[in-house]
């Protein structure tokens, strides 16, 4: 069932109802707006301090270019630097090779030489050896030839004066043998001891020549 | 945009852009970066000047008919030895001793008749370091070494400068000699002596007594000589 419908009744303007008065303080002004100018001048502040860090940010900007720019010379200069040092420590290394190559090549003469000088020390001592038989065999020929010598000239004396003996018995002389026999006796004496010397001489010679 | 939500706008646009600023750059800090052009780099002992004069000298000792002589020579390209003429005299066995030790056999190749060298050859399979002869003229006042072996002894390496270039008389005949102020003693006869590179400018042959300085045959004269074949083989024994 609908509901009763009842006639439109005629709007009227509203009358104007004056607000209460508040109560303290002035009364303020109806429909009071946010004033314009105080938003231009703050959207002017606000652009200028824009342009002003935008001017700034463009130095800096410059500034860190510039500072790119020197970064880069410097990096390029540590390249080339860097380069320069390793051809140095390249050619240091090389060097470095030679000279292990040479200390080992000296190393190894040097262990040569060590055999080679005890193989001339080995001769030294065997030359020494030899030398001090020499002098020993030299002694004993010395001694032979000096009783030898001696002997021979004994000899000789013994010689001359058989020989004297005997003109003195073949002209009829009284001859005195016993000296002559003494001396006889004597020079075989002594001239046996030379031979035995000239034997010892001899089989020390045989000695070194068997060597 | 109420008044608010605008004024609210352009403080947050200041904000960021406030915000998105950059401090500029901190002072460059100075990196030392040393000229690595200015090491040097050290000559190893193997390729120096002085091992290379000892490698090229030998010790000649060399029994004649009636003496026994000590003196020095050194390597020329082909493995012959260059040396005195008095130090090979008359010789029955000659024998020559490198700078590391090794005794090698050798025999007399020729003789200069007028001037104080003679040529030595070695056995042929034995390698010798050989010496670069300076065809160059020598100056007066260049540095110089002198290497032999004084008195028989182990090499030595003396150093010096050329004097003057002059004439004297070596084995009786007026020749072109090279006076030095290396220290030279009996011995180093026959060896060379070096310029600051190592290449040999003369033969040591003699040796002023009275003022110290020693004479040396100029190296061109012995590779003219070489060039003529003007070394005659060596006479019969004593």
């Amino acid at each position: 069932m609908d509901a009763p419908h009842r006639p439109e009744q005629p709007t009227t303007a509203p009358t104007n109802t004056p607000w209460p008065p508040p109560t303290g303080g002035p009364t303020p002004r109806p429909g009071r707006r946010w004033p314009w100018g105080v938003l231009v001048l703050l959207l002017a502040a606000v652009a200028v301090g824009a342009a002003l860090v935008a001017l700034n940010q463009r130095g800096v900007a410059a500034e860190w270019r510039e500072r790119a720019l020197a970064l880069e010379e410097q990096r390029d200069e540590a390249t080339a630097a860097n380069e320069v040092l390793r051809e140095r420590f390249d050619e240091a290394l090389a060097v470095l090779e030679l000279s292990e190559q040479d200390v080992a090549a000296l190393e190894e003469r040097l262990r040569q030489l060590g055999g080679e000088i005890a193989q001339v020390q080995d001769e030294a001592t065997t030359i020494r050896v030899e030398r001090d038989v020499l002098v020993d065999v030299a002694s004993e020929v010395r001694r032979a030839v000096d009783a030898l010598d001696v002997c021979i000239t004994q000899l000789f004396d013994l010689l001359g004066d058989s020989v004297a003996a005997y003109n003195a018995a073949a002209a009829g002389e009284f001859v005195d043998v016993d000296p002559l026999n003494a001396a006889a006796r004597s020079t075989t004496a002594f001239c046996n001891e030379a031979r035995s010397a000239a034997a010892r001489a001899a089989t020390a010679a045989d000695q070194l020549l068997r060597r | 945009m109420t008044a608010v939500g605008r004024t609210v706008a352009s403080l947050a646009a200041g904000a960021i852009l406030v915000a998105g600023c950059v401090e500029p750059p901190p002072p460059l800090s100075e990196v030392p970066i040393e000229d690595a052009a200015d090491i040097e780099v050290p000559t190893p002992a193997a390729e120096s000047v002085r091992r290379q004069a000892q490698e090229i000298t030998v010790r000649i000792r060399a029994l004649g008919c009636e003496r026994f002589s000590i003196g020095s020579g050194f390597v020329l390209p082909g493995g012959v030895i260059a040396t005195n003429r008095h130090v090979i005299e008359q010789p029955r066995e000659i024998t020559v001793n490198t700078w590391d030790g090794r005794t090698i056999s050798a025999t007399v190749s020729g003789m200069a008749m007028d001037t104080d060298l003679a040529l030595v050859e070695v056995a042929t399979d034995v390698t010798l370091p050989a010496a670069d002869v300076r065809t160059a003229p020598v100056e007066v006042g260049e540095p110089v070494l002198a290497v032999g072996y004084p008195g028989g002894g182990p090499a030595t390496i003396t150093t010096g400068r050329v004097l003057g270039l002059g004439r004297a008389t070596v084995l009786g005949e007026s020749s072109e000699v090279i006076r030095i102020d290396a220290p030279i003693e009996p011995g180093n006869s026959g060896g060379p002596v070096l310029d600051a590179q190592g290449r040999v400018i003369g033969v040591v042959f003699a040796l002023e007594t009275d003022r110290g300085w020693g004479l040396a045959v100029p190296a061109q004269a012995l590779l003219e000589r070489i060039e003529e074949a003007a070394f005659a083989p060596p006479t019969g024994d004593c």
